[in-house]
């Protein structure tokens, strides 16, 4: 009996994957961008009278299924990913260059430039992306009216984060400066901790504020800014005792609604979903916009404060959809990705689920603008960077989270240092690593 | 005991081999698949990217970096404590004292036993992990039921003590094996045995300690060295519940394999510490295996 | 057999630790009832079971059967396979079978992350990319313990009934299907079971495997709950891993009976 009904099941199975015809245009693209993907294969479907194949993946594990998909050539034919990941990909020869197929497209002129060259790799697009995003230090109004701090909230350097999070410390709030560390949040430790401290804590000549220089390629292996952040980590994390538990929560996003729900929370490095994140991200129960601003409020990241460095940092990511260099059919494959990115479609989603726009047809029109939190933060956006997107980053990335690994195991500066060092070099070669003295 | 010449084995020879046939082709590919693995912590496979492609010989250099870069030894520390209590002191004590407990009884209160430690058995890791991360949380079960009504703080267990907890969840999760092991070994102690031990006067711990373990020394064995290998390898609970952390204070050598596989995308060294975690337990399961040997 | 009974205060022992041990399971019903669930361990907010129409609407009834197909696939190719190998192995002189098959074993340690990438591809090229592919793979992975769980339980056999047996004239065929298996039973169960859950648990080799949705399993809509940025949907979490796990708990009570003595052959000998 149960045979039978397994039989008649995977002869149904069979059918299904039978029925898809061999040149349909296939898509791969994860769960929560599906408000996005799925209306514009709808009109594709509508515009060609074609299928599209389409494989909706949950988000965990999306990463490793696509790399291997690339790898083995089983991938669909456009394809959704990370924005670090396109140089890696588009080295190894997996992705199709945009370049040429964009020129007869009329809405690729609106693409801001530095969102696009976060997609490139030697001179060429080779994806377009969804959203960005800017990052900047939430805080906790009624904490901070507790700890006798004054509010709005405008710290000019790290000493006065530092002063501020010692007051709140002072005050009983249980975390007073949540700074993201550690390997289990992956980038977000990279990008929402260490990378924003990092750019303020030196000159930015010379790449001295980064992790490579982007001159020569070469990976930054010790450098006055990098000992600086690490030990700003320290002092957070040590000397003022914020917990690390946060960073290590089973949803670590979950937790810092706890801790903010339960007024255990001071200052919080994050980025700009925290607007709707900070209470769902899924904006279903959110509070009004005056009881949100009642709360919480949030200011740049300042720089370290010494001269010459950055007054204010930022850095932005956001995700991308790419056509794979082994599409059966190319000009099909960007067809589907330009009806996604169709104005019509794209402005709609962006504006629905109050993300950053990465266009000028869209940030510029009226709908967009009348959002005051969407203006203001894109307003951040106006001097942000990257990430060093060559191949390689996603290693390095790992490895600065291993060092603030280090700092919260109590690990000092110098060895910290020395073992990043040590571990580039073995990545990278020595001839691919310097040190700034 | 067993006869060479059975006479329904030899004259079927042909098509005895035939049946294992299958075993054989996969086995052999499982052979293949690990003789990979084994290659590549050799080279520097990377997981993505150049490296990915165009890897190079390098030698024993991953091997050596075991050694001489930070992570390893640190996390095979914390492996050894994790496996000691959770599996070899926690999961088989307790499976043994319950299934001891339990032995010959026919009652609701065996059902209700074992169908909870059952559901912990089932229950799939990562929710596993959100419900043990819930329940030590600092409005969680154990704060709310046994700390605040003292008049105490509410703790926070995972920050404070993310090594007991992650290894009371697999305790919790993995007890029902060793049980089920342990139930079915006592039974298959005969019951004349233990009565004529009674009648000798063995008192209770006697019996237990000269008659009962004896006989079933094979299976507290088996039970170790199973549970050792799943347990050294045991890698989705930690991952959820605290990811290695705080720090390192939990990173096992299966999150650390993972970490430098996936995270950092070192294929080659996370295939050397594959290999070395093999070593390792292969040591410890000989130590085993001769625990399997009738004693002389 | 006697049959002991269990003391009053051992009885109320155990049945604290009982009510101990189930106790984190609050939190997975409290947040699956909860239409506006945080994953906090709190009353239900909005009591309701819009958690569990979500869980079971959509793709979930393909999902249910795709997880059936490859569990039961899984446990019924391993059962058959290992058994067809493992008495054979039981009953020839083989030196060294026994370090052979605890080799194996050991060597099944590799953690399977390693053996993806090289798995993935041989599976590619041989057009196994599919729902036989992963049964396939799972089995492959997990023939070295169903190999030695097997062969001990065969040991355990008196091969005075196959001689009794032989000599009334039954053929190998007769002795096998007559004597060795029924009288196995238990044991078959116990590995076809532990197959079975550790097949309908897995994650990664059905998501990548599968090259068409329609060919996702249960374990993969899990995940389903997992959003951007870390956004969590707990209520359709928990209602969703309550009905997930129920299968493989009915399973159990259907083969529980057979688990005891099964599990008695799992120890013998090394």
């Amino acid at each position: 009996m149960l045979k039978r009904t397994l039989l008649a099941s995977a002869a149904a199975l069979a059918l299904l994957a039978a029925t898809a015809p061999a040149q349909a245009v296939s898509i791969m693209y994860a769960e929560w961008l599906a408000s996005l993907v799925e209306p514009g294969i709808a009109n594709y479907e509508a515009a060609t009278g074609e299928k599209v194949e389409a494989i909706k993946l949950p988000g965990a594990a999306y990463d490793q299924r696509t790399s291997l998909d690339l790898a083995a050539g089983t991938a669909a034919d456009v394809i959704q990913l990370d924005s670090f990941m396109v140089s890696e990909f588009a080295s190894s020869g997996y992705l199709e260059p945009l370049t040429e197929s964009a020129k007869g497209w009329d809405q690729y002129q609106y693409y801001m430039p530095g969102l696009l060259d976060v997609a490139s790799y030697d001179g060429a697009v080779y994806a377009l992306p969804t959203d960005t995003d800017v990052r900047m230090l939430w805080y906790d109004k009624s904490n901070f009216e507790k700890a006798g701090i004054t509010v709005p909230w405008e710290p000019k350097s790290w000493a006065d984060v530092l002063d501020a999070a010692q007051k709140l410390k002072d005050a009983g709030v249980q975390y007073p400066f949540q700074l993201p560390a550690g390997i289990k949040q992956g980038e977000g430790a990279t990008m929402q901790g260490f990378y924003m401290a990092l750019l303020g804590a030196d000159v930015p000549e010379g790449d001295r504020n980064r992790l490579l220089n982007r001159e020569t390629g070469q990976w930054i292996g010790d450098s006055p800014a990098i000992r600086k952040t690490l030990e700003l980590y320290r002092k957070v994390y040590h000397d003022i005792g914020q917990p690390a538990d946060l960073n290590y929560a089973a949803d670590p996003g979950a937790a810092v609604r706890e801790a903010l729900a339960n007024d255990q929370l001071g200052i919080l490095a994050s980025g700009s979903w925290e607007d709707a994140c900070l209470w769902d991200c899924n904006g279903v129960n959110l509070p009004s916009r005056e009881e949100r601003d009642a709360m919480v409020g949030w200011t740049p990241w300042p720089g370290s404060g010494d001269p010459g460095n950055k007054a204010t940092t930022n850095i932005s990511g956001g995700w991308t959809i790419a056509v794979n260099s082994k599409a059966a059919d190319k000009a099909k494959a960007f067809q589907l990705l330009s009806t996604i990115f169709d104005v019509g479609n794209f402005k709609d989603w962006t504006i629905k689920n109050h993300r950053m726009g990465v266009r000028t047809d869209i940030s510029e029109s009226p709908e967009y603008m009348a959002d005051a939190y969407l203006a203001k933060a894109t307003a951040l956006a106006a001097d942000t960077t990257g990430r060093d997107t060559i191949p390689g980053y996603q290693t390095v990335s790992a490895l600065v989270q291993t060092m603030t690994t280090e700092i919260l195991d109590g690990a000092s500066v110098e060895d910290t240092v020395k073992n990043y060092h040590d571990a580039l070099v073995d990545e990278f070669g020595a001839d691919k690593v310097i040190t700034y003295e | 005991m067993r006869h060479q010449a059975n006479p329904w084995i030899t004259s079927n020879l042909w098509l005895l081999s035939a049946a294992m046939l299958p075993a054989i082709i996969l086995v052999g590919a499982l052979l293949f698949f690990t003789g990979w693995a084994i290659t590549f912590s050799f080279t520097d496979l990377g997981l993505t990217g150049r490296k990915a492609v165009e890897w190079s010989w390098v030698g024993l250099e991953n091997y050596e970096r075991l050694f001489t870069r930070k992570g390893f030894l640190e996390s095979l520390w914390t492996t050894v404590i994790f496996v000691f209590f959770s599996a070899i002191v926690g999961q088989s004590v307790l499976g043994f004292l319950l299934a001891a407990t339990l032995r010959g009884t026919v009652s609701t209160t065996r059902s209700v036993v074992e169908v909870c430690i059952m559901l912990g058995w089932l229950l799939p890791d990562i929710v596993a992990a959100f419900l043990w991360s819930a329940t030590t949380s600092q409005t969680g079960l154990i704060n709310s039921l046994f700390v605040v009504p003292f008049g105490l703080k509410p703790i926070n267990f995972i920050n404070d003590f993310a090594l007991p907890v992650v290894t009371l969840a697999n305790i919790w999760k993995g007890t029902a094996w060793s049980y089920l092991l342990f139930v079915a070994a006592l039974d298959s102690v005969p019951r004349e045995i233990i009565e004529a031990a009674k009648i000798d006067g063995a008192t209770r711990w006697q019996r237990a300690w000269l008659v009962v373990l004896p006989i079933i020394r094979p299976h507290i064995a088996t039970n170790l060295l199973f549970i050792t290998i799943w347990t050294f390898t045991y890698f989705p609970l930690i991952f959820a519940m605290t990811g290695g952390g705080p720090g390192r204070q939990t990173e096992t050598l299966a999150l650390f394999l993972y970490n430098q596989s996936f995270a950092r995308g070192n294929l080659g060294f996370g295939s050397a510490i594959s290999v070395a975690m093999l070593l390792i337990v292969g040591a410890l399961s000989t130590v085993y295996l001769r625990m399997l040997r009738e004693p002389k | 057999m006697e049959r002991t009974t269990l003391s009053r205060p051992m009885a109320i022992a155990l049945a604290f630790m009982a009510v101990i041990w189930v106790s984190p399971f609050a939190w997975l019903f409290s947040n699956a009832f909860d239409t506006a669930a945080t994953g906090r361990l709190v009353w239900p907010q909005n009591f309701g079971i819009d958690n569990f129409t979500g869980a079971i609407g959509g793709d979930a009834g393909r999902m249910f059967l795709n997880s059936l197909l490859i569990a039961a696939g899984t446990a019924t190719i391993s059962v058959v396979v290992g058994a067809a190998a493992a008495y054979p192995l039981s009953r020839l002189r083989m030196p060294g079978k026994n370090a052979l098959l605890w080799t194996l074993v050991l060597l099944r340690m590799l953690p399977s992350v390693g053996v993806l990438v090289p798995l993935y591809f041989a599976a590619q090229r041989s057009g196994l990319l599919n729902q036989f592919g992963v049964m396939l793979a799972l089995s492959c992975l997990n023939l070295p313990f169903t190999l030695l769980l097997l062969k001990n339980f065969f040991d355990t056999v008196p091969i005075e009934l196959e001689e009794a047996a032989y000599v009334d004239g039954a053929s190998l065929w007769q002795i096998v299907t007559g004597i060795v298996l029924p009288m196995s039973r238990a044991g078959l169960a116990v590995v076809w079971f532990f197959s079975f859950t550790g097949a309908w648990n897995e994650f990664l080799l059905p998501l990548i495997f599968s090259r068409v949705e329609a060919a996702f399993p249960m374990s993969v809509g899990l995940y389903g709950a997992f959003g951007r940025m870390g956004a969590i949907d707990y209520g359709f979490l928990a209602a969703f891993s309550i009905i997930y796990a129920a299968p493989a708990v009915g399973v159990y009570f259907l083969l529980r009976r057979n688990m005891n003595t099964g599990f008695a052959g799992v120890g013998v000998k090394g």
